[in-house]
């Protein structure tokens, strides 16, 4: 919680307020939510000597500032003050704080001038043009996956559904064998919510490196001997004339892969919660389905998949009257951000209509989440579906596994449903 | 009315298009770089939606 801290450390930055807040001890949404908002509301910038020591950033123009702001807050892979790919691999930009080593990510790690190129890459193979070559094969694996549980009345919605339509999708797109896609889905699911030092955790990491090694392996074939697919077209990217070396080949895969499979699983399991817990909601959008486009930005408002993100200050900089020195490390809490009252009236309500809603759960400013479109897709797909198909779904409440872990993921690993069964559609 | 577009603002966050497809033109990389000159009366509100959503507030309406 918020509350002042006596510890002292050389790192702590003169006339900062300084708080205690070590994000890893929330372990639900609801302790983890609660704990953002009573930082929000009396230190929208503030110093934990928690984390490692860093800048805590929680308010929405705070949040949005330091993001867009990407000459003074850099991404790259960090030791403090050293920001690049090749620096030490504890601060990376998605871990805000200092997280087991995982292999690179391309374009999110690298910085301008460099990450330019990349990120054209992506920008141009997900744009909404290029997401629309990708919609009927969501619209074929959300009825597929679906078929195959509508007969039985009962399914775990997570694995079936939220984790399983962007993990074939995903997957397909990329090119891996159909015989690895549940592993690989279950690898990156499973590494969002792990505790470090629980029991299962290295069986978790154990996993996610097995994940790795199976994207070098099919990087090093594809490198070789070119397929039609995106691991191919991805691994070969020229830059400048020539073709990019064979580490940044795999950090784009990995983007493409853990950007891809577990993030919307998140907001999309959170969405089926809530439309168990609050049936008028879901009522709502079974009588109007032109809802469901406003619905789908209220759900990501309230149930950001990803809820924070570091960056390494290289210049000094102010920021809600407090100067960021060179070489601190800063966490940026979207999940904060979308829920300031300043920026979002009502925000603790779900407004099913809420508009406007200029929410940051893809993250704001250059680095903004380049996936969000066929995200955006793949999570419509299946509300649409749902609410068609199993509109009766209730949850079985005591089975229902939240992650155990809400820093830098939230989610839930477990949903189990029971519904009137249906009639198959392929 | 017409649109000013702030480009070096624009992240491809393609909310303006959501809003407003017949209005709203998006370059190879799903960037908005292009200012709209006139826009038809019957569009004008969902125009005004798209202006509205943008997260990174790189859109203005002129009126004429």
């Amino acid at each position: 919680m918020a509350a002042p801290t006596d510890k002292i450390t050389a790192d702590r930055p003169e006339g900062a307020p300084v708080v205690d807040f070590d994000l890893s001890t929330h372990n639900s949404m609801e302790s983890s939510n609660a704990a953002w908002d009573a930082l929000r509301t009396t230190a929208p910038v503030a110093w934990s000597d928690d984390n490692g020591g860093a800048w805590i950033v929680s308010s929405y123009d705070a949040v949005t500032e330091a993001f867009r702001n990407t000459d003074a807050f850099k991404s790259g892979r960090a030791v403090r003050g050293r920001p690049g790919p090749g620096g030490d691999p504890g601060l990376m930009p998605m871990n805000a704080v200092p997280a087991k080593t995982t292999s690179l990510m391309i374009p999110e790690e690298l910085d301008a001038p460099l990450w330019h190129p990349y990120r054209r890459v992506f920008a141009n193979l997900l744009s909404p043009r290029g997401v629309e070559a990708l919609r009927p094969r969501i619209t074929y694996w959300v009825t597929k996956l679906l078929d195959d549980v509508i007969e039985s009345g009962h399914c775990d919605i997570v694995e079936t559904l939220t984790s399983g339509v962007p993990g074939a999708v995903i997957l397909e797109w990329l090119g891996f064998p159909e015989e690895d896609w549940h592993r690989l889905s279950a690898a990156f699911h499973n590494m969002s919510s792990y505790i470090e030092g629980a029991p299962d955790a290295q069986h978790y990491l154990d996993e996610l490196e097995w994940a790795f090694q199976r994207i070098r392996e099919e990087v090093t074939v594809v490198r070789a001997e070119p397929r039609d697919d995106i691991t191919s077209f991805l691994a070969n990217t020229v830059v400048d004339g020539e073709r990019t070396s064979y580490e940044f080949a795999t950090g784009m895969v990995n983007m493409a892969m853990s950007g891809g499979v577990d993030t919307t699983t998140s907001v999309a399991s959170a969405a089926f919660v809530h439309l168990h817990r609050y049936p008028e909601d879901r009522q709502r959008l079974i009588d109007d389905p032109e809802l469901i486009d406003s619905a789908v930005e209220e759900f990501l408002r309230v149930y950001p998949p990803a809820r924070t993100h570091g960056r390494t200050v290289v210049e000094d900089t102010e920021i809600g009257g407090f100067t960021l020195r060179k070489d601190d490390r800063l966490i940026i809490s979207e999940v904060s951000a979308c829920r300031d009252e300043a920026a979002f009236p009502d925000a603790e309500k779900f407004v099913i209509d809420r508009f406007p809603n200029r929410h940051v759960a893809f993250g704001i400013g250059p680095h903004r989440c380049p996936g969000s479109h066929v995200a955006r897709a793949m999570f419509k797909e299946m509300l649409v579906q749902v609410l068609e198909r199993i509109p009766d779904y209730r949850i079985v409440e005591d089975e229902l596994d939240e992650y155990p872990n809400w820093t830098a993921l939230g989610g839930w690993s477990r949903a189990p449903i029971t519904f009137t069964p249906g009639t198959r559609r392929l | 009315m017409r649109i000013h577009v702030q480009a070096d603002r624009c992240q491809g966050h393609a909310r303006c298009l959501a809003e407003a497809p017949e209005v709203f033109q998006l370059n190879e990389l799903g960037y908005n770089t292009t200012d709209v000159d006139d826009v038809r009366p019957e569009l004008q509100t969902k125009a005004r939606r798209g202006v509205l959503s943008c997260p990174e507030l790189a859109l203005t309406i002129v009126e004429d």
